[in-house]
Formats: C-alpha cells, sequence, structure tokens
C-alpha cells in the first residue's frame, strides 16, 4: 500500500493504518534514533517521536513529503537532546574537491553500526539516513533543512572518518 | 522495542476517551459560561460583589473552555471523523445552550443584544466548523476512492 494511501486512511481517523503506518516506518526511525542516541534513550524518544507524528498528522497536507516530515520530526527530537555536538563548527569542504572519499569501503551493516559512535554527528545522520535508511540525497538534505551539496559533502567527510576508524580497529581493506 | 511495543505506549495518549473528555471538559466550561452570562445579563441591579462572583465564575468556565480546546487541537489528534463528531456536539451544545438562554429570556422578558449577539456568533461559528469539517472528510473520501480505485 501507498504511504499516501496510508496518510489518507490515517487521516480521516482510520485506527487500522495508523498500526500500519507505523509497521511501515517504525524501522528507519529506530535504527536512526538509537543509532544517533544509543540505546538508553532511543526508546523514550521514539515514542515521544511518533506521538509528536501522530499529533501532527491532521495538519499534514502533503502526504507525499511524509518521508521528509516524518524524519525532520525525529531529528528535531535527536538535535535537542545533542545540542553540544550540532553546535561544533562543521568543516568546510568542496565535495568536488574533496580527497579520497572511501567509496572502496565494504563494510557489512552491522560493523558500520558499531563504528558510527565515534563520527560527528552531523555525518553520523548522512550516514544512517542516506545507508542504513535508504533514503534518497534530496530527502536527506530535506530532513537536514541543508542543500543536497552538503548532505554529498558530509557523506564525502563520512566516509574518511569511517575508512580511518576500520584502519584504527584493524579491518582488512 | 518492536512495533507492537510501541503501539502499545501509544494507545493512552492517542486514545478516543481521553479526547472525549477534553472534548466534554471544554463544552461545560463553554456551557456554564454562557449560562451564567445569560443569568448575570438578564439580572440588572446586582450587587458589585455578586457582579465579581459571576464575573469569576464566568472567567473560570472561559479557561476551561480554552484548555479543553487547547487540549483537542495541541495535545491529541483530531482527525476528520473526529472533526465531524466534535462538530455535531458542538452544535448539539449549542442548540441545548441556547434553549437555556432561551429559557432564561423568557422568563426574564428579553435578553440585551450583546448577549443575543454572542449567541448568533456562537452558533455561526459551530454550523461553520460542522460544514468545514464535513468538507474536509469528503475530500479525503474522494482521495481515498481514487487511490484505491474503489467507489
Amino acid at each position: 500500500m501507498s504511504d499516501e494511501l496510508l496518510i489518507v486512511r490515517c487521516r480521516l481517523g482510520e485506527r487500522a493504518a495508523f498500526a500500519e503506518l507505523v509497521r511501515a516506518w517504525h524501522d528507519p526511525v529506530w535504527n536512526y534514533v538509537r543509532r544517533m542516541l544509543g540505546p538508553e534513550r532511543a526508546e523514550d524518544v521514539t515514542q515521544e517521536v511518533w506521538l509528536a507524528v501522530f499529533r501532527g498528522l491532521p495538519r499534514l497536507r502533503d502526504p507525499a513529503r511524509f518521508a521528509p516530515w516524518l524524519f525532520t520530526i525525529a531529528r528535531r527530537a535527536v538535535v535537542d537532546l545533542l545540542r553540544d555536538e550540532y553546535a561544533r563548527p562543521e568543516p568546510v569542504d568542496d565535495p568536488d574537491t574533496a580527497g579520497p572519499d572511501g567509496t572502496d569501503l565494504v563494510v557489512d551493516r552491522s560493523a558500520l553500526g558499531d563504528l558510527l559512535g565515534a563520527l560527528p554527528a552531523r555525518e553520523r545522520e548522512v550516514l544512517i539516513l542516506f545507508y542504513l535508511d535508504d533514503l534518497p540525497l534530496l530527502t536527506c538534505a530535506q530532513i537536514c533543512a541543508v542543500p543536497v551539496g552538503t548532505v554529498k559533502s558530509r557523506l564525502n567527510r563520512a566516509r574518511r572518518l569511517l575508512r580511518a576508524a576500520l584502519d584504527e580497529k584493524g579491518y582488512p581493506r | 522495542m518492536n512495533p507492537d511495543d510501541l503501539l502499545a505506549r501509544l494507545e493512552a495518549p492517542l486514545s478516543v476517551r481521553r479526547r472525549l473528555g477534553y472534548l466534554a471538559v471544554g463544552l461545560a466550561g463553554l456551557g456554564g459560561a454562557g449560562l451564567i452570562g445569560a443569568l448575570w445579563a438578564t439580572e440588572p441591579g446586582l450587587p458589585a460583589a455578586t457582579a465579581a462572583a459571576f464575573a469569576l465564575l464566568v472567567l473560570v468556565g472561559l479557561g476551561w473552555a480554552g484548555f479543553g480546546g487547547w487540549a483537542l487541537t495541541r495535545r491529541t489528534p483530531l482527525y476528520a471523523a473526529d472533526r465531524v463528531l466534535a462538530g455535531w456536539i458542538a452544535l448539539a451544545a449549542w442548540l441545548a445552550g441556547g434553549a437555556g438562554v432561551a429559557v432564561i429570556a423568557a422568563v426574564r422578558g428579553g435578553l440585551p443584544w450583546p448577549a443575543l449577539l454572542v449567541v448568533a456568533a456562537l452558533g455561526l461559528a459551530a454550523t461553520a466548523n460542522l460544514i468545514i469539517a464535513r468538507r474536509r472528510r469528503a475530500a479525503l473520501l474522494a482521495r481515498r476512492r481514487e487511490l484505491t480505485g474503489r467507489p
């Protein structure tokens, strides 16, 4: 069933559609929140995110924008708890001229999950959204409220940092 | 945490009973404020202390009405079906309140025009709210039919 139909059914007030929506989107949201905040805070924050989603659904005008809207709510909750990390200035680099970005990297998802904690928040979130939640670049940009180019820069930087973390832990190249 | 755990956690804050509770609180506050306001408006020459007490009661009633409205629109979601139901309940409450005000007016031999204006404005607001809620629900139902291809 399409997201739009699910959203329309939710906005009509169909209880069964709420459950279907949660089942469809729980894992991506849970992955994002848990990997950004750690398991201790993830349950309460995920619950708050979904509560905000159901409170806000009657005002969601464009069901096609559900994914970025959902993750924007989740990101707001995460940023609230990681203010210090997000307050740090972001390194500036050009996505087209940046050095080797580690795209030769082949890491399974569980290993990636273990290493994510070592990355700064901005780089960590784009890796989670783009690679683990399989969201398109444009959607990642909408969620993070930055241009697509900035998302690409963060992804490049994240891959370089990840490569360095892999080398440090002795993963084979 | 799996989706079932999450749905169980969301059950209480999203329950219909809680929404109906907020609606009842809001309507009771509005109805109480309206009736006391009508009594006050039709009783000339009240002592200052009684007028102050009436004013306080009207304020308390409006406060509860405001809280009910805020909670319904901000603390709990009001979906299309809920809005239509809430619209009907609001219209029924206005009719009941209007009947009470009419009885008071008949007993006291009339009602000052500002009070009549307030009653009429509330009736218009309740009717407009119901019409808008029904239109929005109809639009969503039409979209659901388009997406499912079912009549």
